[in-house]
């Protein structure tokens, strides 16, 4: 058992790996040694048993249909513990920190520095159609452990450019987010992630007038598949500056968790639609800081087919003066 | 009443329902009533045994597994005309013990990791109008480099029978196992169907997992090893924190005796995702009509061919 300094609330802990369990469990999630059980009563002899409907006293028998003992005269069902596998909710809030207005300035000014091949008056024409502000959801998680790992590297190669390596380190991963939203793609809540400062989270849902709360799109069970992907994923680029030599390919990590906790979040962004020339785009403005925006913008592609015909052009001439 | 010794039917059992005297083999779990069709679960002492901790409950119901095995019984083309007139109503859902292992695995391994690169190599050879020449071509060469190196992670869902009926290799036919629905072990699963009590030890059953899970290790090291090749892969596994558990898999079981000569023919239906498992028998009359057939056909259309008929 784990107890928390600040409740004293104790939480069981799997014995294998360490990792909390939660009270459905029948397995740990991490390793999967089984969560131990109350042993079903001493029976001191053989004795026969008929499973009684609890609603007219027939007997029973478990129906592969629905996966539980049905009666056949009454259709009551009896329950059978099975793992629960609720979709999670949000237990700490990330709170916005910037206004509506601040969320369109930081919109107009992300327009406005995204590069030469935007259009030059995308800034100035670009109108916001909608500003909704939401609450978007992913786990948190901490993991300690151990990974293994094995790669090709130009280090120490001999006549084929690559040779092979391989080690072992302690895994120590702290906070890492794996975004759980089915509204806001993952490149979109990658380009978020780093900006939120978590040390100031409520654990009510704050008061916002027109914030939406988005839920886990997710059950528990494929929640756990999705952290252990990213725990692979987080060892990987842990793994990545071990590799000696400058280049690497073939990548593989192994990795065996211990502690691995995690935590749901929500975490306020702006979702912006923008309309250019009669046309639809998405931005995103994190909710707390107005210089971090992700989305999608226009492109002109008369400047890009400008800078072909130039780049083309260019080497015409280069080529024309070496063959002179 | 008392329980009679493991190698004996409880005859002293009486229905719960209407009171008749039950023959439960010693290694069953539950019986049906001849009399009034109760299903009854037996309850034994612990002493001789262990209760499972988990059950994977039948998802197949009975109509589906009888169609996948009629449709099993139709598709066996070069079986005797006996056995695809064979009966399917006698397929029975049990619940087999296995015992399911995990465990942590600690790995030291060695080895050969093949880099290939490309040489351009010089050759002599004749061109079309028979005179020597000498041309290049290019050449992938691979460097082999040693590697050792370790590999740790967690081994889980490795399954394996704990019941002398049931060949672990047929267990691994129908596997997976789909362990998300895995349930408590409950005798409310067991109502109205048949189930079996493990007739392996844990002991013997543990070797077994070991053995499986050692084979998976090496699977999984293959897909880790880097390189565009490799070769000599040798390993030496630790396997710590092991644990065994005791669970019921759902299986349809259809055994067909077709003649009264042959063997008896077994097929197994994984009763939660529907795999099948089974080798039926050969009819060689009709695999040698088959094979005079096709090569009648051949020799008729090398016939008609050769004199300019096709």
């Amino acid at each position: 058992m784990n107890t928390d300094p600040s409740t004293g609330a104790t939480e069981p802990l799997c014995q294998r790996c360490e990792s909390p369990l939660e009270p459905e469990d029948l397995r740990c999630a991490v390793c999967a040694l089984p969560v131990p059980i109350s042993p079903l009563a001493d029976v001191q002899q053989a004795v026969t048993q008929i499973l009684r409907c609890n609603g007219c006293g027939a007997a029973v028998r478990y129906l592969a249909e629905i996966g539980a003992p049905r009666c056949d005269f009454c259709d009551s069902v009896m329950e059978i513990e099975t793992p629960e596998d609720p979709v999670e909710q949000a237990e700490f809030f990330v709170r916005f920190a910037i206004t509506d207005e601040q969320a369109r300035k930081a919109l107009k000014r992300w327009l406005g520095g995204l590069g030469f091949f935007r259009p030059s008056d995308l800034q100035s024409r670009a109108a916001v159609d909608a500003l909704k502000p939401l609450w978007w959801v992913g786990w948190m998680f901490d993991a300690e452990g151990t990974m293994t790992w094995a790669a090709d590297s130009n280090a120490g190669s001999r006549r084929a450019d690559w040779a092979p390596h391989s080690g072992q380190a302690p895994l120590r991963l702290h906070n890492v987010v794996v975004p759980a939203s089915r509204g806001l793609t993952e490149v979109e809540c990658r380009g978020l992630i780093a900006s939120y400062d978590i040390s100031n989270v409520a654990t009510q849902p704050p008061h916002h007038d027109r914030a939406t709360f988005e839920q886990f799109a997710v059950q528990r069970s494929a929640a756990r598949k999705i952290i252990s992907g990213a725990l692979e994923a987080a060892a990987r680029n842990r793994a990545v500056p071990l590799i000696p030599g400058a280049r690497h390919r073939k990548l593989s990590v192994a990795v065996l968790p211990t502690r691995l906790v995690s935590r749901h979040y929500a975490f306020p962004a702006y979702v912006l639609a923008y309309r250019y020339r009669d046309k639809l785009y998405r931005a995103i403005v994190h909710g707390q800081d107005a210089t971090c925006v992700v989305g999608k913008a226009p492109i002109s592609w008369a400047r890009v087919a400008a800078v072909a015909l130039a780049v083309i052009a260019l080497i015409a001439v280069v080529a024309t003066i070496a063959t002179a | 009443m008392t329980a009679s010794p493991a190698n004996e039917p409880f005859h002293g059992l009486g229905c719960n329902s209407c009171g008749a005297r039950l023959n439960v083999p010693p290694d069953e779990r539950t019986a049906r009533c001849p009399y009034c069709a109760s299903p009854n679960i037996v309850m034994r002492p612990r002493a001789d045994g262990e209760d499972p901790t988990f059950a994977v409950g039948f998802v197949l119901p009975d109509n589906v597994a009888r169609e996948r095995a009629r449709k099993w019984i139709r598709g066996a083309w070069f079986s005797p005309g006996a056995f695809l007139r064979s009966d399917v109503t006698a397929i029975r859902g049990v619940y087999v013990p296995a015992y399911m292992f995990t465990a942590e695995a600690h790995v030291k391994y060695t080895v050969s990791i093949g880099e290939n690169y490309v040489v351009i190599e010089t050759y002599t050879t004749t061109d079309s109008k028979g005179r020597l020449v000498t041309r290049t071509r290019t050449k992938t060469v691979t460097e082999w480099r040693g590697l050792s190196g370790q590999w740790a992670s967690y081994i889980d869902d490795v399954f394996v029978t704990a019941s002398k009926g049931l060949h672990n290799t047929e267990l691994e036919a129908i596997e997976p196992f789909d362990t998300r629905a895995l349930k408590r072990y409950s005798p409310k699963l067991l109502s109205g169907w048949i189930a079996e009590d493990p007739s392996m030890t844990a002991t013997q059953c543990l070797e077994l997992a070991r053995a499986e899970a050692v084979g998976q290790i090496g699977h999984r090291l293959s897909d880790h090893m880097p390189g565009d090749r490799h070769r000599g892969l040798k390993y030496s596994t630790q396997l710590v924190h092991e644990d065994l558990e005791l669970i019921l898999l759902p299986i349809w079981i259809l055994a067909i005796k077709y003649d009264d000569e042959s063997p008896l023919v077994r097929l197994l239906i994984n009763g939660q995702t529907g795999a099948l498992v089974g080798q039926p028998p050969r009819s060689w009359i009709k695999i040698t009509v088959a094979v005079l057939a096709v090569l009648a056909a051949i020799a008729l259309t090398v016939m008609l061919g050769t004199r300019g008929v096709l």
